[in-house]
């Protein structure tokens, strides 16, 4: 690993800059500007506040350039800047080809530094905002709108209790002059992270540097960040939807983020449960593979979006706070209830049982070779080196594997036992039927199984005790919420 | 030991005199094995990573019996469901050690199988790949689990209302060719795959041989030695007979339309299609289409700026020109805020269609288009996978990376008389097809909550 982690702490400078950088020979450079603020430090009343500056600054005019003469200078360069909110992190981030980079970074340059303000842009990125969440999400994705649910019930009267990009109330009521504040507040060197890859020059990096200086010092954003909630026992959330099929999301708060020492374990646990659209987990192989009830069944440690176009996560979501998460893709009405008691019959057989022997070792050896896939692009790498900045980790590569390595079987059993209670999971599903749906769960009627094809014997023998799994909900636990209240 | 067929191909030297420099930078190996079976190696810079993509040329373009849609899709699916040497489990097993990430996907052309791994386990992937693709044997139990995991992708995909609105271009643009329904099938086949058993057997007994199938391998290898593990591995793998026939198109004769009224609130879409060219990278029709795509309907264009930018009409615009081996459909899509602006979206995008038909388009523009799509190519060319996965989409077409050099080289000579020309022979009326989608009004679903 090439990594060149570079803390200037003087020299002329005055707050305290952090660039992360890994040169090369590469004819592509990547940006990745980090700002440590995001939907977190959005003030009451304003949720989406984060979201729209940075896509006034991205998707909006410099103070010299409307957005249309943006688009036109790109265009020929074939660049495109992208902004990524989340909760304690905005990212701006770019590549183009080094035969471009000085003219490219001059635009991108201002459209950081020197942003238009425009109205028309605002009006603009706040319908595609609105349109985000009222149609992309809650109309046309029912996966990810379970998952994102899912965050905004564990994290109610949390800073985390909101999507990223808002809710529609909020962002109807936001003005232009609460974006420029937003700017001015968080958008200072000491949020500051420079991030740079590829083929520049180191004197292009002294000048990316000293034109960052133009930010003001300002102070680091600083958000409490409580433990979420506690909840005593299961509770489900139905969203009530017109749809073919019924999608559930559940999961938990953890304490274990990047940094905890229990991170190793539970990342390898994971990988052995449910890796990301990977056959071969525990949840897939019974699921899907076994019994063909949907099209997949994952698990996660950390929040991963949009994870239904990408097999990898996008870094610079770092969070100081992360969940455990189930994701079962969309079922049959029908087998709803039964697939929904599987789910809960294998996370309660992690739990009790661990990961076995021959398994922990093939799963320690994908862990520690997959990471060289995770950080395949400069882009990838890049983000993964700010992240590590961000957790206090050295560089992700290293610390996994190294970590992975010095793993044994009874550390990983011990972490799961630690860090998973499934008598704490708040479930989350999607569904046509939802009263239906809440009937036949509280009513804890046996779900038998019925296949079109014969099963082996230790499979039905296993649906036996699943059809019974008790699911301890009673109708209070449950609240069905029409779709078009959710982000509203 | 196969007779082996080897050709090298290198890219120009940066600043070689002569021809510009080609737009695929990596000098590459195409090796053909007597059964047919083509390997194509393009070391890489980046290390240790390797990709493999096995590309078999059979997809939805293939399902030529009527009720057996969706089956290069299922075909997909099967092909994870073991041989008798590696069993699912086992298969499983050796991937997981390997670190890999594996996956598949269809399209109407192509099924491609992608494994992503370490350098240190490329003979381990070359065998357990060339067991599947030669001995696959599942029992009808596992086929009939199987096709119920298709009917789940069918139904996470259709809280989408793009997905309907494709199924329904395509079914009201084509009457006899394949393309008529989507990769994914009609659902009522889908619902009656888990029947299907014998005539999965057929299909792979027709498609899953060496003379429809390449190999590619990119990432810190060398040639030499993947040439000789296909040999070992790939070598015995028997030629197939089997040629489909795929019912051309009749030409169309009249403007067609098609409407999708979406049951729950959502945006207003509207597509304008065209009957295209199939896929050439020997005439200029393909590339002259796909510039003028650029130059008329995309972010840089006049009419993105207006309902995009300027108007606020339309939140996501744009042209579609797909690369396949039949004339396929030319478009512009574009979602509208409000179902009252449908009408004048659709209105504009018909008039910006004639205006380009009647004038040619500035230099200026075109220079800038190329130049655009030069670079976006060159900008995707970042990591082994990626590299893999750009020329296994060519090599659907026309098996071999050359044809990347080829059709950019095309781009490169279209003028702005090429563009009209391919306007007016293929942007015409009678081969129109236009669908729009509304959805439900919010207010049905909203229990009384004004919005």
């Amino acid at each position: 690993m090439r990594l060149a982690l570079l803390l200037f702490l003087a020299a002329g400078l005055s707050a305290q800059e952090r660039v992360v950088t890994l040169p090369g020979r590469s004819p592509l450079v990547t940006f990745r500007i980090v700002f440590q603020a995001g939907s977190a430090a959005d003030p009451a009343g304003q949720a989406g506040l984060a979201h729209l500056t940075a896509a006034m600054l991205s998707e909006g005019g410099t103070r010299d350039l409307t957005y249309k003469q943006i688009l036109e200078t790109l265009y020929p360069m074939a660049v495109s800047v992208s902004s990524q909110v989340d909760k304690e992190m905005t990212t701006f981030s770019a590549e183009t080809h080094v035969d471009n980079l000085e003219a490219f970074y001059k635009l991108f340059r201002s459209m950081l530094l020197d942003p238009g303000w425009r109205e028309d842009d605002f009006k603009r990125v706040r319908d595609d905002t609105v349109n985000f969440l009222r149609v992309s999400l809650r109309g046309n994705n029912d996966e990810e709108l379970g998952k994102e649910v899912l965050y905004n019930v564990l994290y109610a009267g949390h800073p985390y209790g909101r999507h990223n990009a808002g809710e529609v109330s909020a962002l109807e009521r936001i003005t232009l002059e609460d974006v420029r504040r937003f700017y001015r507040e968080h958008y200072c060197r000491a949020n500051l992270i420079l991030g740079l890859a590829g083929g520049y020059s180191p004197a292009f990096l002294e000048k990316v540097k000293s034109d960052f200086q133009k930010l003001p010092a300002g102070r680091r954003t600083q958000v409490r960040l409580p433990s979420p909630p506690g909840f005593k026992g299961l509770r489900m959330t139905v969203v009530e939807k017109d749809t073919r099929s019924v999608a559930y999301s559940m999961g938990f708060p953890i304490e274990v983020t990047r940094g905890h020492p229990d991170y190793p374990a539970l990342l390898l646990a994971m990988s052995y449960f449910g890796q990301h659209r990977s056959s071969g987990g525990l949840l897939y192989n019974s699921i899907r593979e076994a019994r063909g009830l949907n099209y997949g069944d994952y698990s996660y440690i950390e929040y991963f979006p949009r994870g239904m176009f990408q097999f990898e996560p996008d870094p610079n979501l770092a969070r100081s706070r992360q969940i455990f998460q189930i994701w079962i893709r969309p079922v049959e009405p029908a087998t709803a209830h039964f697939t929904l008691r599987l789910a809960l019959y294998e996370l309660d057989r992690l739990v009790r049982e661990g990961i076995p022997e021959d398994a922990f070792e093939r799963t320690r050896s994908f862990v520690s070779k997959h990471v060289n896939l995770l950080t395949r692009t400069k882009r990838a790498e890049l983000g993964y080196a700010i992240d590590s900045l961000f957790y206090g980790i050295p560089d992700y590569n290293s610390y996994v594997k190294k970590a992975v390595a010095g793993l044994t079987r009874e550390e990983v059993n011990r972490a799961i036992r630690r860090h998973l209670n499934p008598g704490r999971l708040q479930i989350v599903a999607v569904a046509k039927d939802a009263e239906g749906l809440k009937r036949t769960i509280v009513s804890n009627a046996p779900s038998p199984m019925t296949y079109n094809s014969p099963k082996p014997k230790e499979i039905l023998e296993e649906d036996k005790r699943v059809e019974k799994f008790p699911i301890p909900l009673s109708a209070a636990d449950v609240t069905i919420v029409p779709v078009d209240r959710v982000f509203e | 030991m196969a007779r082996v067929l080897v050709l090298l191909f290198a890219a120009a030297a940066l600043h070689a005199a002569g021809p510009a420099r080609k737009v695929f930078p990596f000098p590459y190996r195409q090796a053909d094995l007597s059964n047919g079976l083509r390997l194509i190696t393009i070391p890489t810079d980046y290390p240790n990573i390797v990709a493999l993509y096995i590309v078999v040329q059979a997809g939805s373009r293939n399902e030529v019996e009527p009720g057996k849609t969706g089956f290069a899709h299922l075909f997909e699916h099967m092909m994870f469901r073991g041989t008798a040497k590696y069993p699912p489990a086992k298969y499983e097993a050796v991937l997981k050690a390997a670190g890999a990430a594996s996956n598949a996907y269809t399209t109407d052309d192509h099924t491609a199988y992608h494994t992503t791994f370490s350098k240190e386990d490329l003979e381990t992937i070359l065998q357990v790949e060339a067991d599947r693709f030669q001995n696959l044997k599942y029992p009808e139990p596992a086929f009939r689990t199987e096709s119920l995991a298709v009917l789940g992708e069918y139904n996470k995909n259709s809280a989408a209302p793009t997905m309907k609105l494709f199924e329904v271009l395509r079914d009201t643009a084509f009457d006899r060719h394949t393309y008529k329904h989507t990769t994914m099938g009609f659902l009522k086949d889908i619902q009656d795959m888990p029947g299907q058993y014998q005539y999965s057997l057929q299909f792979f007994d027709r498609y899953y041989r060496p003379e429809y199938t390449t190999l590619i391998v990119s990432g810190d290898v060398d040639p030499a030695r993947v040439l000789a593990l296909v040999e070992k591995y790939w070598g015995q793998w028997q030629r197939g007979s089997y040629r489909p026939r795929i019912p051309a198109e009749p030409a169309q004769t009249a403007p067609r339309s098609g409407h999708v009224d979406w049951p729950v609130p959502t945006l207003p879409w509207v597509i304008v299609a065209y009957k295209g060219p199939a896929y050439t990278d020997t005439a200029i029709d393909s590339a002259a289409l796909d510039l003028l795509g650029a130059v008329a309907f995309s972010e840089n264009s006049d009419l993105y700026q207006k309902l995009v930018i300027e108007e606020q009409k339309a939140d996501i615009f744009g042209p579609d020109n797909p690369d396949r081996l039949d004339p396929y459909l030319f478009s512009i899509e574009a979602r509208v805020k409000k179902a009252s602006d449908l009408d004048a979206v659709r209105d504009a995008i018909l008039k910006t269609v004639d205006r380009f038909r009647t004038n040619p388009v500035s230099r200026e523009r075109l220079e800038a288009v190329k130049s655009n799509l030069r670079y976006s190519f060159a900008l995707r060319m970042d990591n082994s996978e990626t590299i893999a996965s750009t020329v296994a989409r060519y090599v659907a077409l026309r098996r071999t990376p050359e044809t990347i050099n080829r059709i950019y080289d095309m781009y490169a000579k279209v003028t702005p008389d090429d563009i009209l020309q391919a306007a007016r022979k293929y942007l015409a009326a009678d081969g129109r097809t236009i669908v729009t989608l509304t959805g439900a009004a919010r207010a049905a679903q909203a229990g009384g909550k004004a919005q």
